[in-house]
């Protein structure tokens, strides 16, 4: 069985002959322990992989994105950092005003994929090939608006947002048709949407404005035959319905946040989860013991013959024996 | 009107809440009466619905953004008569840290419920809010923190206060901070959320 065939088995419920993994790093992860992180990725190899970007033309940034200093990301978002390894915080957003909106230089560079170069990677692959897609609109329109604005925005619901809102996702649309149109065999796509408790917005304001959107990527991913890979951080149990509704068919979020085996009763089965272990407390401070436990809860909760993938975040703080207790644990029918 | 002036609040109606202050001052309503019985109950119970998941972010910022227009009527009303806040609370993000959306949240509620608030912004180092505290006569030190990275920095903080000799409590949050890690530090206040950091500083600041 190929590290692809174990990840669509176990989307498709059809009993993996072991749990697929993936495991996520942030730069801090490879600063602070270079030689642990290079063990644990020897001695568990992901399953699913992210193609390159094969971009014919470069991304128009400036700076460096996770080193402290000034960033400029490719829509002109201005990022501020102090620590390495962490992406910045945008303090001075580029759409103070809506007449600024025009400043907004929407990065059309992003669509200059070489697909035969991207077919040809994932033809080499063994590996289920997701696409690097950084699309995320509600984070896309925080940094570009600034956090307090979209917020007062979403309240007050001017024109402009929504003008915003559709430059964003008409552009997201057309890079997600290019990247359906090779050989990736999931499109992959974000946004935080819960806080520690709750959603950040109203569940209905959600599904009037976001939902949609989502709806579209899903859709996009399905007629050409992809798998819909989508990523939330937070408490999003209320929306969980919904994204099982429109077609999410790998959801990566923060499960320890919400009840888990309430989590499992209502949706195992009908959606996969793509990770994950607790980053904010057991990575960091817990033992590989209580990481076993946190393991076999999970999979207690949620397996059904499959719909799950053995996901964490080597993150800010995380601890490598836990990473690799995560896998080891996975590993142990 | 100071019921009105509640739901007005309660609703995020800036130029409502603008006008019914007016008129209250007119009609010779004392502007702590204004305050202690119209804008402070709206905030408070919008403090409750935000802990219910009742109402969300945006609700509680356009909410504040009404209250602190209708404080900006106030302030000079309540500096004639003397009128003191119910506290001084020193805020700010921990070193290391840019985030700061939960902070203002919870500098604005604190701000909505009648407290001074010393907002010290982001990547705050320790000695920042002893020199804060001191200069402002704090009730409380707030430290709010994102990653789990800098909160290690909270104990710094709670352990420059001791070194400088001021009994002034810290109350910490923040999304990878718990209770357990407040005791663990020292911290005497936490709280989970902006609504029930306002519980906890009002209930910090009563104790005192």
């Amino acid at each position: 069985m190929t590290p692809r065939g174990l990840v669509v088995d176990s989307l498709e419920l059809r009993a993996p002959e072991r749990v697929p993994r993936q495991l996520w790093t942030l730069p801090w992860a490879g600063l602070t322990w270079p030689a642990e992180l290079a063990a644990i990725r020897r001695r568990f190899p992901d399953d699913i992989v992210w193609s390159p970007s094969f971009l014919r033309e470069p991304l128009r940034t400036t700076g460096r994105e996770y080193v402290p200093g000034t960033f400029i990301d490719e829509w002109g978002c201005r990022f501020e950092s102090v620590q390495a390894g962490i992406i910045g915080e945008v303090k001075n957003p580029l759409i103070r005003s809506w007449e600024d909106l025009g400043a907004v230089r929407v990065p059309r560079e992003r669509l200059s994929v070489d697909v035969d170069e991207v077919d040809r990677f994932c033809g080499e692959s063994d590996a289920f090939v997701l696409s690097p897609t950084i699309v995320r609109p509600f984070e896309l329109i925080q940094f570009l608006r600034g956090p307090e604005n979209l917020y007062v925005d979403l309240a007050e619901r001017p024109d402009g947002l929504f003008r915003l809102i559709e430059t964003v996702h008409a552009f997201y649309k057309e890079e997600m048709e290019l990247w359906a149109s090779t050989a990736v065999d999931g499109l992959n796509f974000a946004d935080d949407w819960g806080g520690q408790r709750s959603l950040l917005i109203a569940p209905g304001l959600w599904r009037e404005i976001f939902k949609p959107l989502y709806r579209d990527y899903a859709g996009i991913a399905h007629r050409h035959g992809k798998y819909a890979f989508m990523h939330s951080d937070g408490h999003i149990a209320v929306i969980l319905p919904d994204l099982v509704e429109i077609g999410i068919d790998a959801l990566n979020a923060q499960l320890f946040t919400m009840d888990i085996e309430e989590i499992g009763e209502r949706y195992a089965g009908q959606i996969t989860f793509w990770g994950e272990i607790d980053r904010q407390h057991l990575l960091p401070y817990g033992t590989p013991g209580d990481i076993e436990r946190a393991v076999r809860k999970v999979r207690q909760a949620l397996w059904r013959e499959g719909g799950v993938i053995a996901q964490c975040e080597f993150g800010i703080g995380a601890r490598p024996e836990n990473v690799a207790a995560v896998f080891e644990a996975w590993d142990t029918p | 009107m100071l019921k009105e002036m509640q739901e007005a609040l309660i609703a995020g109606k800036k130029p409502e809440i603008e006008s019914l202050v007016d008129r209250a001052l007119a009609a010779g309503t004392p502007a702590e009466t204004i305050l202690n019985e119209g804008l402070i109950p709206g905030m408070e119970r919008l403090g409750v619905q935000f802990k219910n998941n009742e109402v969300f972010i945006p609700e509680v910022l356009v909410a504040a953004r009404a209250m602190n227009a209708g404080l900006a009527k106030l302030e000079p009303h309540l500096a004639r008569a003397g009128v003191k806040p119910r506290g001084v609370v020193v805020i700010g993000t921990i070193k290391g840290d840019l985030h700061d959306i939960g902070k203002n949240l919870v500098a604005m509620m604190l701000r909505g419920n009648g407290y001074k608030i010393v907002d010290l912004g982001v990547d705050v180092a320790p000695e920042k809010y002893v020199e804060a505290a001191k200069a402002n006569g704090a009730g409380v030190i707030a430290l709010s923190a994102l990653l789990t990275t800098t909160m290690v920095q909270m104990r710094a903080v709670v352990e420059a206060v001791g070194k400088a000799g001021l009994d002034i409590p810290v109350a910490i949050g923040g999304a990878p901070v718990t209770r357990d890690y407040a005791d663990q530090i020292g911290a005497r206040g936490y709280a989970p959320d902006a609504a029930s950091a306002v519980e906890e500083i009002s209930r910090i600041i009563a104790a005192r």
